[in-house]
C-alpha cells in the first residue's frame, strides 16, 4: 500500500470562517496524504471540519466567509492553495472530483442530465458534442444504470435518488479524476440504495484505479468500504490509521467513544446505549489544551495545559494518535 | 456522569427583535439614513405645530424671484414662497405616507391572516379572488374611479392607494400564516379550544412583524411617490400644496428656464425618498430571519 | 395536458375574475359615479326634462339592471361611443398601436439592462461595481417618474441644453423620426425601470448561486463565468418571466399613461387619461374590461412559458 506514491499530500491546512461571532477555525492545522490506490475516511461528528476538509481539496470553501489561513494541498505535485483562482477550472472535475451529500440539489433541475454530463466532458476531454453525449452514455452504462441513452435525455426530478446519486458517480469519474472526494454519498438514501451505491462505489474505484477520500459520519460505512481512516475532532485530526487497526485498537478515548456509540446488533441488551458525554465545545471558545479534554474519561492535568501533537504510536503500528494518555 | 456539569459556554439568548436593533445599528449607512428621514419628520412636525412654513399659500414675492435671504429658494409664478411650500410640502408627503403605510399594512396583515389562516376555506377564495380582481384593474383608473365615487372628496387618492397597496402585504402575510399554522404551538393553542380570532391576533400575527415593518415601509415610500404621479395627472391633491402640485406647477415655468420650483421640489422629494429607502433596506437586512445565526 | 386544452380550462377560470373587475368597476364608475344629468340639459331645466334624460341614462332602474346592460356590452365588444363621437373600437384600434411603438423598446431594452447589470453586480458580489451598480439603482428607484420624464425632457429636449431630441410630440413618417421621438420617453422609462428591476434581479441571482448545484458546476471545473451566464441564467428565468409578463398590462394602459399625456402622444394611455378627467364612461368602460381579459391572457401564457422552462412544472 505504501509503495504507491502519493496523490495528495496536505500539508498543515487551516481554515477559517469570519462569523458574527468572531474568526473561526473549522480546519486547524491538518496534515495527511492519500495514495494514488487508497480510499480513506474522514471520520467525525458533524462540524468536525471534515466537510471543510473535503471542500478544500477542490479549493472550494467560499471565500469569504471562508479563508485559506495557512498550509498547502499538494495535487499530483502542484499546490492548489498557491495556484491563482483562473488556473481551478481546469483542476476541478479533471484531477479532482467531487460527489456531495444531496443528489436531490446537487444537479440543476432545468437541464438534462446528459447536457449536465457532457458539459463537464467537453470542458475537459475537449469532445465535440456528439462524441461528449456517447462517452456519457457509456458511462451512465458503467455504473449499471439501465438503458443509459433514454436516461440521457431525462431532467434530475425524474430519477430516484440512488439513480441520481449513480448519475453523480458516472459524473464524477467521467474524466478519470486521480483523486474522487465523496462527501456523505449515502446519508441521504434508504438502507437498502446505500448498500447498492456502495458496491457500486466499491467496484468502480477498483476499476478506475482512483484515490478515494469518503468523508462520512458512519462508522459502519468505513469499515465496509476504507482502507484507512482520519479521525477528526474540533478541526484537528485525533487518531488515524488503517481500518482494520482503528477498529481493533481505537486509541484515542474520542475514537473509542465513537465506535462505542454505534448502534448496533448485539449479543445482550446494554442497560443503556453507550455515549460519549458533554457536548463539542464552541468553535470560538476553544481551550488551550486538548479540544476532548472537557469529555474524556481519561483525563490527566497535563491535557488541560497543552494540546497534545499527533505522533506515531511506533513499534512498527502504522497509526497516529494525538493523546498524551491514549488507550 | 452529567453533562451540565461540565462547563459550556452559555450561548447567547436574545429575542428576534433585539437582534434586530443590534443589527440595524451596526449598519452605518441605515443610521444615516434614518438621521435623514428624522430630520425630515421634524420638518414636517414644524409644519403641524405651527412653527413654520405657514404663509405657504401667502404671495410674498413677486413673479419668479431668484433666490435671497428673504425667499431661500425664490417665488414662483405667483409669488409665492417656493422654500415654504416645499417645506410645507414635506409635512404633507409624511400625511399622505403614514395614512397609507398604516391603513394599507393593517388591512393586509387582517385579511391576509384570515385568508392564511381559513386557506382553502370559501372565506379565502372570495379573498384571493378580490385580491386578483383589483389588481386586474389600472391603477390610476382605479384611483379615478374612487375619486368619482367618493365625489371628490379630498381622502379619494389616499383610499385609492390603500384599496390596493393592501394586496402585496396581505398576500405575503397568507403565505407566512399557512407555514406557521402549522407549527405545534398554534396546533396546541387550537387543540385547547382557543377561538381563531385570539390565535391569529395573539399567535400567528406577532410572527408576522418582519414582514409588517417591511411591508409598511414600502407602502410608506410608494405613497409618497404615487401621490406625486396623482397630483401632477390632476387626480391627487385637491387642496393646498404638495411636491406633485408644485411639479405640475413647474412645467410651466422650466420651459421658460426657470427651475426653481422644479429642483425644490425634486431634491426634497428625492432625498426622503433615497433616505428611507436605504433605511428600509438596511431594515429589511437587520429583519432578515435567515441571517439569524 | 394538451396545451390548447390547459388553455381553454384557464381561459373558463378567468371569467370570475372578469366579472369581479366589471362589477367593481360599474360600481365605482356608473353607479356611485357622477351624475351626468345636469351636464346634457340647459339652463333651468324643467321637472320632466331631468326626468327623462334621468330615465335615458338609466339612473331611475335598479343597480342588477344596470350591472346587467353593462355587462352586455361587455361580452359584445360593444362599448359605444366617446363623448367625441367617435367609436370606442375605432378609437382603440388607433391609439393602441401608437402606445405599443411607445413602450415597447424602452420595455424590452429596460429588462435586458437589468438583467445584463443585476448579472454584473452579482459576478462582482461585494466588490466596488457590485456596490456602485446597486447604489444606481437606490438613485434610480428613489427618483420620480415625473421628475425624470421632466428632467430628461429639459437635458435632451431643451435647446438651451443638449436639444437632440423633440421635446414633445409624436411621428411616425420615418423610422428615423420615430426614434427621434420616442428617444426621450425611452430613456426616461429605462431609468426608472432599471432602478427597481435591476435591484429584483441581482437579489434573485444571488439567492440562485447559493444553489447546491451551482457548487456542483464550480467543482466540475465549469468557469465561473459560464456558470452564470449559462446555468444561473436559465434558473432564474422562472421569476424573470413573471415579472415581464405582470407588468405587460399596466404597463401597456398605466405606464404609458403619464408618458402619453404629458408628451402629447396620441396612444391609448393619453385617451385614457382624457377620459378620466372628463369622465367619458364608454372608453373608461373599454379600457378597463380589455386590461381585465389581457391579464387573464398573461396569467394563462405564464404558466405556458413556466412549463417550456421549468421541465418539473406541468400543466395541471
Amino acid at each position: 500500500m505504501a509503495a504507491a506514491p502519493p496523490v495528495l499530500r496536505v500539508r498543515n491546512l487551516t481554515v477559517e470562517f469570519a462569523t458574527d461571532a468572531g474568526i473561526v477555525r473549522a480546519v486547524d492545522d491538518v496534515s495527511f496524504d492519500v495514495a494514488g490506490d487508497e480510499t480513506v475516511a474522514l471520520v467525525g461528528e458533524s462540524g468536525c471540519g471534515k466537510t471543510v476538509t473535503g471542500l478544500s481539496l477542490l479549493r472550494l470553501v467560499p471565500e469569504p466567509p471562508g479563508r485559506y489561513a495557512g498550509g498547502s494541498i499538494e495535487l499530483a505535485g502542484r499546490d492548489l492553495l498557491a495556484l491563482p483562482g483562473e488556473a481551478l477550472p481546469a483542476i476541478r472535475g479533471r484531477d479532482v472530483a467531487m460527489i456531495f451529500q444531496e443528489p436531490m440539489t446537487a444537479l440543476n433541475p432545468v437541464f438534462t442530465i446528459g447536457t449536465q454530463m457532457a458539459d463537464v466532458l467537453r470542458q475537459h476531454r475537449g469532445l465535440s458534442r456528439s462524441k461528449a453525449r456517447a462517452e456519457a452514455a457509456a458511462m451512465l452504462a458503467a455504473v449499471n444504470i439501465p438503458d443509459p441513452d433514454r436516461r440521457l435525455d431525462d431532467y434530475p426530478h425524474q430519477l430516484s435518488g440512488g439513480m441520481r446519486q449513480r448519475v453523480m458517480i458516472a459524473m464524477a469519474l467521467s474524466c478519470r479524476p486521480r483523486l474522487l472526494v465523496a462527501d456523505e454519498p449515502t446519508t441521504a438514501l434508504d438502507v437498502t440504495t446505500q448498500a447498492q451505491v456502495l458496491a457500486e462505489f466499491r467496484r468502480l474505484q477498483q476499476e478506475f484505479r482512483t484515490a478515494v477520500i469518503l468523508v462520512t459520519h458512519d462508522l459502519g460505512v468505513v469499515a465496509e468500504t476504507c482502507t484507512r481512516a482520519i479521525v477528526m475532532y474540533c478541526g484537528s485530526i485525533v487518531e488515524s490509521g488503517p481500518t482494520a487497526e482503528l477498529f481493533r485498537h481505537p486509541r484515542h478515548p474520542y475514537t473509542r467513544g465513537l465506535l462505542e456509540s454505534v448502534p448496533r446488533v448485539r449479543a445482550e441488551r446494554l442497560p443503556e446505549l453507550p455515549v460519549i458525554p458533554g457536548r463539542v465545545p464552541d468553535p470560538g471558545r476553544l481551550p488551550a489544551g486538548c479540544r476532548f479534554a472537557d469529555r474524556c474519561s481519561r483525563v490527566q492535568s497535563r491535557c488541560r495545559d497543552a494540546r497534545p501533537p499527533l505522533q506515531p504510536v511506533g513499534a512498527g503500528v502504522p497509526v497516529s494518535v494525538a493523546c498524551f494518555n491514549p488507550w | 456522569m452529567n453533562a451540565t456539569a461540565l462547563p459550556l459556554p452559555a450561548p447567547r439568548r436574545d429575542s428576534l427583535g433585539a437582534r434586530a436593533v443590534r443589527q440595524f445599528r451596526r449598519d452605518r449607512t441605515g443610521m444615516v439614513a434614518l438621521a435623514v428621514v428624522l430630520g425630515y419628520l421634524a420638518a414636517a412636525a414644524g409644519v403641524w405645530f405651527g412653527w413654520w412654513a405657514t404663509d405657504w399659500g401667502a404671495l410674498t414675492g413677486t413673479k419668479w424671484e431668484p433666490a435671497s435671504a428673504a425667499h431661500w429658494f425664490g417665488t414662483n409664478i405667483i409669488g409665492q414662497d417656493i422654500f415654504a411650500r416645499a417645506i410645507y410640502s414635506t409635512s404633507v408627503a409624511f400625511e399622505v405616507g403614514l395614512v397609507v403605510a398604516l391603513a394599507a399594512t393593517a388591512l393586509g396583515a387582517a385579511l391576509g391572516a384570515a385568508a392564511g389562516y381559513f386557506a382553502g376555506s370559501w372565506l379565502d377564495e372570495v379573498l384571493l379572488w378580490f385580491m386578483g380582481v383589483l389588481e386586474a384593474i389600472p391603477f390610476y383608473l382605479f384611483v379615478a374611479a374612487v375619486a368619482f365615487a367618493l365625489q371628490d372628496s379630498p381622502w379619494a387618492m389616499q383610499v385609492g392607494m390603500i384599496a390596493t397597496f393592501w394586496i402585496g402585504t396581505a398576500r405575503l402575510v397568507r403565505g407566512e400564516v399557512m407555514k406557521l399554522r402549522g407549527i405545534e404551538y398554534v396546533e396546541a393553542a387550537r387543540a385547547i379550544g382557543l377561538p381563531s380570532p385570539v390565535i391569529i391576533a395573539r399567535h400567528v400575527l406577532p410572527n408576522t412583524t418582519h414582514i409588517l415593518l417591511v411591508q409598511a415601509s414600502i407602502a410608506f415610500v410608494g405613497a409618497i411617490k404615487t401621490e406625486v404621479i396623482l397630483s401632477f395627472l390632476g387626480i391627487g391633491i385637491r387642496d393646498g400644496v404638495s411636491w406633485g402640485l408644485m411639479i405640475e406647477e413647474s412645467t410651466k415655468e422650466v420651459l421658460a428656464g426657470f427651475y426653481n420650483n422644479f429642483l425644490a421640489a425634486s431634491l426634497l422629494m428625492f432625498g426622503l425618498v433615497m433616505a428611507f429607502n436605504t433605511f428600509a433596506d438596511a431594515l429589511q437586512d437587520a429583519l432578515d430571519p435567515r441571517k439569524v445565526g | 395536458m394538451p396545451i390548447a386544452q390547459y388553455a381553454l380550462r384557464k381561459l373558463l377560470a378567468g371569467i370570475p375574475l372578469v366579472i369581479g373587475v366589471t362589477l367593481v368597476s360599474f360600481a365605482l364608475m356608473v353607479y356611485f359615479g357622477p351624475d351626468r344629468t345636469y351636464e346634457l340639459l340647459g339652463k333651468n331645466p324643467t321637472e320632466e326634462q331631468i326626468a327623462e334624460v334621468r330615465s335615458q341614462l338609466g339612473y331611475d332602474r335598479p343597480f342588477a339592471e344596470r350591472y346587467a346592460g353593462f355587462l352586455r356590452e361587455v361580452v359584445t365588444f360593444d362599448f359605444g361611443y366617446a363623448a367625441t363621437g367617435e367609436p370606442v373600437a375605432t378609437l382603440l384600434a388607433r391609439t393602441v398601436p401608437v402606445s405599443l411603438l411607445l413602450i415597447l423598446p424602452g420595455f424590452v431594452l429596460g429588462h435586458l439592462v437589468s438583467l445584463g447589470l443585476a448579472l454584473l453586480a452579482a459576478y462582482w458580489r461585494g466588490r466596488v461595481a457590485d456596490r456602485l451598480i446597486m447604489a444606481l439603482a437606490t438613485v434610480g428607484m428613489s427618483v420620480s417618474f415625473v421628475i425624470v420624464m421632466i428632467g430628461f425632457q429639459i437635458v435632451f429636449g431643451s435647446s438651451d441644453w443638449l436639444g437632440w431630441f423633440p421635446v414633445r410630440g409624436w411621428s411616425t413618417d420615418s423610422v428615423g423620426e420615430y426614434l427621434r421621438y420616442i428617444a426621450v420617453p425611452t430613456l426616461a422609462t429605462m431609468f426608472v425601470a432599471i432602478g427597481y428591476d435591476t435591484r429584483f434581479y441581482r437579489a434573485l441571482v444571488a439567492e440562485e448561486m447559493t444553489r447546491d448545484h451551482v457548487r456542483t458546476a464550480r467543482a466540475y471545473g465549469i468557469p465561473e463565468a459560464r456558470i452564470f451566464t449559462r446555468n444561473i441564467l436559465k434558473n432564474c428565468l422562472i421569476p424573470v418571466i413573471t415579472r415581464v409578463m405582470f407588468s405587460i398590462p399596466s404597463v401597456a394602459v398605466g405606464g404609458s399613461l403619464l408618458i402619453e399625456s404629458y408628451f402629447g402622444i396620441p396612444g391609448v394611455g393619453r385617451a385614457t387619461y382624457e377620459a378620466i378627467i372628463t369622465g367619458d364612461q364608454p372608453v373608461l368602460k373599454a379600457v378597463v374590461t380589455l386590461t381585465a381579459i389581457l391579464f387573464v391572457l398573461v396569467v394563462i401564457l405564464n404558466d405556458i412559458l413556466y412549463r417550456v422552462v421549468d421541465p418539473r412544472v406541468s400543466l395541471e
